[in-house]
Order: C-alpha cells, then sequence, then structure tokens
C-alpha cells in the first residue's frame, strides 16, 4: 500500500477531501487488540466517535481502494441511519467506479438505504435485477436471490 | 511536489480531528517489513 497505492495522486486528494487518516503499527497498543488486527494492511473506516463501519485486509490497488474508502463513508452514513447520504455515496461508487469489487456491495446497500427509507419493497426487488443484469457472479447477486420472491 | 498523504500518529487527536472537520477517519495498520 505504502509503495503504490498511498501515493497515487487520485488517493491522496480522495482521503484528504473525506477522512483524517492516521497509520500505527500492526502491534501498536491499545488499538491492535481494540480492533483485533491479525495481518496488514488492515484498513478501517471509523467515525468520529471511533467507531468501525468498514474494514478491508490486503493490498488494493488504487482503483479498488478509492471505491472501498467510499463503501466505508457511506456505510458510517447508513448504519447511523442517515440514509441520504449514504445513497450519494453509494450512487458516486456506481457512476464512477463501476466495475470496481465495491460495486456489487454499493447496488445491495444502496437499495437497502432506499427501502429503509421509503418501506417500499419494490426497491429490495430492484437490487435483485440489477444485480442479476449488472454483477451476476458477484457474491452480492446471491445474497440478494431472496428479493426475487417479492 | 507531488502531494503526500498527512498521516496522524495521535489517536486521541485523530477524533477531535474528526468532530471538528465533520469527516470520517481512516485508520491503517501497517507492517514496516
Amino acid at each position: 500500500m505504502g509503495a503504490v497505492t498511498y501515493p497515487n495522486e487520485k488517493v491522496v486528494e480522495f482521503i484528504e477531501t473525506h477522512l483524517v487518516p492516521i497509520q500505527v503499527l500492526f502491534d501498536s497498543q491499545p488499538l491492535a487488540t481494540k480492533f483485533n488486527i491479525q495481518w496488514t494492511p488492515t484498513v478501517i473506516t471509523l467515525d468520529e466517535e471511533g467507531k468501525e463501519h468498514h474494514r478491508t485486509v490486503g493490498f488494493l490497488s488504487p482503483e479498488e481502494f478509492i471505491p472501498s474508502l467510499m463503501l466505508g463513508v457511506a456505510k458510517c452514513h447508513f448504519d447511523r441511519e442517515k440514509f441520504g447520504e449514504a445513497i450519494t455515496t453509494f450512487e458516486e461508487i456506481l457512476k464512477n467506479y463501476p466495475k470496481s469489487e465495491a460495486a456489487p456491495e454499493a447496488v445491495y446497500m444502496r437499495g437497502v438505504a432506499l427501502y429503509k427509507s421509503t418501506h417500499n419493497a419494490e426497491r429490495l426487488k430492484e437490487i435483485y435485477k440489477r444485480l442479476q443484469s449488472e454483477y451476476p457472479s458477484s457474491e452480492w447477486a446471491k445474497r440478494a436471490q431472496p428479493y426475487k420472491l417479492l | 511536489m507531488a502531494k503526500t498523504i498527512k498521516w496522524e500518529k495521535d489517536f486521541d487527536r485523530v477524533l477531535i480531528l474528526a468532530r471538528t472537520e465533520n469527516k470520517m477517519i481512516l485508520l491503517d495498520f501497517f507492517n514496516p517489513l
């Protein structure tokens, strides 16, 4: 990450705009124990209270890392029921990084956020349809299978 | 000169910065080897 991803101009810009970055050694205490760190790199997105919302383990290229960070930001909003902000960020992932590993999860979570803010089950069925259409081999397409029946 | 990430080192300071700047936190655990 230090050699390839963190020096990337777009990564620097995204982090500077949206996040407060902190880097610590894998065995730095008390954080390593608090966050149960078993392998590096481990990258965690936290809210301003220090609560975890998203983590990745292992190397990610800049093209995968930025949408992963966006997913983390969106999940911070989602977990705190700020569905409008979450939906906006999920949609930015789909617009700017549609081929990333984060994209199928963004489709799923965007649909769930829409459902939770409207209580319209059609939003869940749309998750299934879109994942079947655009990301049929993804793990998230499998997770959306039950929505086919709605 | 290329811009680089300005990594913080102090977790308590990061919490304060995140609150005042209304941002989320990126916590990176790394192994220098």
